[in-house]
């Protein structure tokens, strides 16, 4: 197996478990495919927030929406709650998109125009045909005091009416009346301007805490990313490099790519020490991707090795993992061997 | 290319369905098509000659269609017993006028079209573009028989050049190149000034477009001189709209083109078309439809191969298929 | 205008002066004051960052020093003297021969910037054989050595291609090499890194910078990113609502910010170097309408600093200890008054976080697995 291992899966309460997941979109009538994901796994535990980083076209969207099953993933096993959503049909499947929602981010694009803010946030209400009516208009105007929208203007308002930032509250107030157990985030601050995208990191913040929500956040802001997230896993080119709990990956990046990755965030600092990146260049056309190491191309310390074999997931100890050859350094003891599935 | 088999399949289709709704609507018009085609109240000998000629106009519309289309492309166009002329030979005299007349009326438009809608969006908003749009208002409103009879007395009747109503006649030409022009500048022209109205307000409004991009001020920002800036960046990528409207007309002009024929002549295909829909002359409107059926299909293909020689990125794409 | 490229080149004072610069839109709405009174100087061979939040003029301001807003319904005021020459309000005509010969433009999004119908070597030689009339042999030599200096493998080769034919961060290099093809003085780069991935972005930004050094071009690099700008610049410009609200040397800002709104915008972005889950300021609010700004300070009704007067009174550009740092504020960052007010910001903040540790600890006791309270030891951090 090709995949990038699954030595990083936890046995805890798990709301998702992604296994071996492979992405392919066929590029015209060429006969070639788009490598959008290419066998990964991952866990997130009830309550927790896993980050997906990683930059433009390695597969986080492909990622977030194979997992509602929008569209089905070419393969691999999407464990929901305990529920295999790959094998789920029509209306268990719906009932499953009830639980897990998701947040885009494009704020304004993804709320329909024609319709009041308020209708917008009822509407899965509407078709679940959850409660009476009664209880739905209580539910929605909370959970719209919630996000900071006063309801009576949302009941006279339409989306372009309101702000980026505020058009994104809305959307986060849809995603949450159906009660859902997880929230699958793609760049849900991307769009906004730094002041209002630290008012809506808070309140997806408080809305966690609150709902008890489990969240996947993806973002190519590396320091949203670490601020928002308990867990992250590392994205190039449809594979996972490396996987950590947040604080300890930004720590001690064990993955060429990680390190890259953060040394190219612009500190806000002048004082700061500028880190000229030594890798050139762009990541490779997800139709044909490199052999062995996906990074080998642009990675400082390729070798032969990297360009043959594909490294695997293995276990650096502290619930940090890393798929590289040559990890940077080791922050705990090096417990793992390479692992074989 | 598979793009190109695609683009062929579809070519067949609508030509199929077409003629065969323009065969249905001919037989439904008429109660007896084989009396119709004889000429009305004729003999039973010219009847059974028409029989003899067309065996199979007396079955049923399904087993008529494919013997029509049979005969259709082994090249036996109809013949119109009225007029005792096959139509393989009425083409060849009516079609050359009707298509001199088209593409004087194109290249007209464009001649007129191109440098007003150009300057329009250059100077948007500004006292020559809000002329341009009323004029060109007036024209799109205004039937091409409102204004050929307008010419008529502004131009035809008060010059000695032309000849007037009905008396436009085909000349090629390299028989007589001011002999051409005499006869088919006035109504090339009636055709051509709806199409500029119309060709115009698409290319200013696209222009607009794309004066507005981020690429034009980039070019501004060169130094690029603003007509270059006009003709060779903006021009070129609103050419694909123009040429999109310039496909869609094509089926207008056709219109256009029955009515000015009609008014100042030279007698081509159009004016042709209206007699044998008055005669009944079903062979022939079936010919006729089907050519201009597929001189509009073909058009349109001609201007989805232009896309790709305008456009690079189309031709990246197609390439992908 | 021959003239004024050899001013540009030898003449000594300042490269760009700005005097109460203007651009305001007639619109439907009304009145667009985009830029109101913009004030500043720029020496050359530095670079100058702009930064503010979206809306804030950054574009509309680089724009119209540019001369490149000149539409109907645009009405500038003020003066923009480059080299000591006003040039505000020069006729296009007049301006091409500052364009791409003396003030060149990037701008943000690589791939609507270049034209798609023209193939990459056309596009760079253009400028040459406009302004310096090369022949189109040397004019096409030097777009390679070009595209060579902004490190573009296989120049040859690309000379041919399209846009669509490039990944953006080769189009961006395009961009730049265009710019730079007939040795500008001034360079404008609006949010050239925006809409590339971060390890790019860095590659690009070391390559203006690069560039500006071995040609001692002066660059003004217009961003909404504090983290860019803090690298990459010798002074900074914050705007807010279509005014210059504070500038400094870029060091100076940074460690003595005077504007309450560049600590707050500053205070916002969240830190590497801070824990996760590691509470956020915000600012309440969103950027005034700039057909009818607020009466007073523009950022009062966000400012959590604002008292009674700056609701009132507009406050003018101070000069702080540094006398190329100026601001715009009653109350500045460090005053005791904003000392005061911070306090309590702070605490706000403290307690909000709290909350939220509280919220998560409510919600795990009230789930009824007791068994996994989660969300609640990740809010107390690692601690549990
Ligand atoms: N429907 C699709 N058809 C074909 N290719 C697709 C499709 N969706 C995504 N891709 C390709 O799959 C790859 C991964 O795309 P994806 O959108 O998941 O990336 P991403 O990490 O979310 O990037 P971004 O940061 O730009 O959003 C890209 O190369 C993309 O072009
Ligand atoms: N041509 C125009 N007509 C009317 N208003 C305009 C025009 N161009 C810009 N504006 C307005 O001027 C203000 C400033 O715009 P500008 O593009 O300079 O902002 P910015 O700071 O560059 O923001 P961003 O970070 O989003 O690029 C905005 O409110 C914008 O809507
Ligand atoms: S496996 Fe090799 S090429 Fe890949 S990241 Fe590690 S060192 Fe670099
Ligand atoms: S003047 Fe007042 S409102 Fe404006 S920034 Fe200063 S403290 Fe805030
Ligand atoms: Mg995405
Ligand atoms: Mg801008």
């Amino acid at each position: 197996m090709a995949g990038t291992g699954k030595a990083h899966l936890r046995d805890g309460d798990a709301v998702l478990r992604v296994e071996d997941l492979v992405m392919e979109f066929p590029v015209g009538r060429t006969g070639l495919k788009v490598n959008a994901v290419s066998g990964i796994s991952l866990d997130v535990l009830r309550g927790e927030t896993l980050g997906l980083v990683g930059e433009s076209g390695c597969g986080k969207s492909t990622t977030g929406r194979s997992v509602m099953q929008l569209p089905r993933p070419t393969s691999g096993s999407v464990v929901f709650e305990g529920q295999e959503l790959t094998a789920l049909q029509g209306g268990a499947m719906r009932e499953a998109r009830t639980r897990m929602q998701m947040i885009f981010q494009d704020p304004i694009s993804s709320l329909n125009p024609r319709r009041k803010v308020r209708d917008i946030v009822m509407e899965p209400l509407n078709i679940w045909k959850r409660g009476s009516s009664a209880e739905r208009a209580k539910v929605v105007d909370a959970v719209l005091e919630d996000v900071g929208i006063d309801p009576q203007r949302a009941a006279e308002s339409q989306p372009h009416q309101f702000s980026g930032g505020q058009c994104q509250r809305i959307s986060i107030a849809r995603s949450l009346v159906l009660d859902p157990t997880l929230i699958i985030c793609d760049e849900p601050v991307s769009a906004l301007d730094v002041s209002v995208q630290a008012q809506v990191i808070n309140l997806l913040e408080e809305l966690k805490a609150r709902y008890g929500l489990t969240l996947v956040f993806i973002a190519h802001d590396l320091a949203v990313v670490k601020n928002v997230s308990d867990r992250v896993a590392v994205m190039y080119l449809g594979k996972i490099c490396e996987v950590a709990s947040s604080d300890d990956l930004y720590a001690r990046p064990s993955h060429p790519y990680t390190k890259v990755l953060i040394d190219s965030i612009p500190v806000p600092d002048p004082m700061a020490e500028l880190h000229h990146s030594d890798i050139v260049g762009e990541p490779p056309s997800p139709v044909l991707p490199p052999p062995g190491c996906r990074f080998n191309t642009r990675c400082p310390n390729a070798d032969d090795l990297c360009r043959t074999d594909e490294p695997q997931l293995r276990d650096l100890g502290g619930g940090h993992f890393v798929a590289c050859h040559h990890p940077l350094e080791t922050p705990v003891s090096l417990t793992g061997t390479v692992s074989s599935n | 290319m598979r793009y190109v088999s695609q683009r062929l399949l579809q070519f067949f289709v609508v030509f199929i369905v077409v003629t065969f709704i323009v065969m249905v609507a001919t037989r439904i018009g008429s109660a007896d098509p084989v009396r119709d085609l004889a000429g009305g109240a004729v003999s039973d000998q010219q009847i059974a000659r028409v029989l003899n000629d067309y065996p199979y106009l007396d079955q049923s519309l399904f087993l008529q269609y494919p013997q029509w289309l049979l005969d259709f492309v082994t090249g036996n166009l109809g013949y119109s017993y009225t007029q005792s002329q096959s139509g393989l030979a009425m083409f060849q005299q009516r079609l050359p006028p009707t298509l001199f007349m088209g593409f004087w009326a194109i290249v007209i438009g464009l001649a007129i079209a191109v440098p007003v809608g150009v300057y329009s969006a250059y100077k948007r908003d500004g006292a020559f573009d809000r002329g341009a749009s009323y004029t060109s208002f007036a024209f799109i409103s205004m039937p091409p028989l409102v204004i050929a009879v307008a010419l008529l007395f502004l131009v035809v009747t008060r010059t000695s050049l032309f000849p007037t109503v009905g008396g436009s006649s085909y000349i090629a030409p390299w028989d007589s190149p001011w002999g051409h022009f005499r006869n088919f500048f006035i109504p090339s022209l009636a055709l051509g000034l709806g199409l500029a109205a119309v060709w115009s307000r698409f290319l200013r409004a696209d222009m607009n477009l794309t004066l507005q991009s981020d690429f034009i001020m980039l070019a501004k920002a060169k130094g690029v001189s603003p007509a270059r800036v006009l003709w060779r960046h903006a021009l070129r990528s609103s050419v694909l709209s123009l040429i999109t409207s310039v496909a869609l007309q094509v089926s207008a002009l056709i219109g256009g083109a029955v009515v000015v024929e009609q008014f100042f002549g030279p007698r081509g295909i159009g004016d042709r078309l209206v007699f044998a829909i008055q005669q009944n002359d079903i062979l022939i409107i079936q010919a006729i439809t089907a050519v201009l059926v597929v001189g509009v299909v073909l058009a349109n293909l001609i201007v989805d191969l232009l896309y790709a020689v305008v456009d690079p990125r189309i031709r990246h794409a197609r390439k992908l298929g | 205008m021959s003239g004024l490229q050899t001013d540009a080149r030898q003449s000594t004072g300042p490269l760009l002066e700005i005097t109460d610069l203007k651009t305001h839109f007639a619109t439907e709405r009304g009145l667009v004051r985009a830029v109101d009174g913009v004030t500043f100087t720029l020496e050359r061979g530095k670079a100058l960052g702009v930064v503010g939040e979206s809306g804030s003029g950054k574009t509309v301001l680089s724009r119209t020093i540019m001369g490149l807003l000149t539409a109907r319904g645009v009405e500038l005021s003020g003066s923009v003297r480059f080299a000591g020459q006003e040039i505000l309000g020069l006729k296009a005509k007049e301006m091409r021969h500052i364009w791409g010969r003396e003030m060149a433009m990037i701008f943000q999004d690589p791939m609507s910037s270049l034209n798609p119908l023209m193939k990459i070597g056309r596009q760079i030689v253009e400028p040459l054989q406009i302004h310096l009339d090369m022949p189109s042999d040397d004019a096409k030599a030097t777009a390679v050595r070009l595209m060579k200096d902004v490190r573009i493998p296989e120049a040859e080769r690309r000379l041919e291609q399209y846009p669509h034919e490039l990944s953006g961060g080769m189009r961006q290099r395009i961009m730049i090499a265009i710019a730079l093809a007939c040795g500008p003085t001034m360079l404008f780069a609006d949010e050239p890194t925006t809409a590339l991935d971060v390890t790019v972005q860095a590659q690009i930004l070391d390559l203006i910078g690069e560039q500006r050094r071995d040609r001692n071009m002066s660059v003004i690099l217009v961003t909404h990113d504090l983290g860019v700008v803090a690298g990459h610049t010798d002074e900074i410009a914050v705007m807010y609502g279509g005014r210059l609200v504070e500038k400094a040397p870029t060091k100076t800002l940074f460690a003595n910010m005077k504007m309450p709104y560049t600590k707050s915008l500053l205070r916002s972005i969240p830190k590497l170097d801070e824990p996760s889950h590691t509470r956020l300021a915000t600012i309440p609010g969103r950027p005034p309408d700039l057909v009818n700004p607020p009466k007073g300070c523009r950022f009062a009704p966000r400012c959590a600093y604002a008292r009674d007067r700056c609701h009132e009174e507009e406050p003018v550009l101070e000069v702080a200890e540094h006398p190329e740092h100026v601001y715009r504020c009653f109350y500045p960052v460090g005053s005791a008054e904003f000392e005061e007010r911070d306090e309590q910001v702070k605490a706000e903040l403290a307690r909000e976080a709290a909350a939220v540790r509280a919220a998560a600890d409510q919600a795990a006791a009230d789930s009824a697995h007791g068994d996994v309270p989660l969300a609640a030891q990740l809010m107390h951090g690692k601690d549990i």
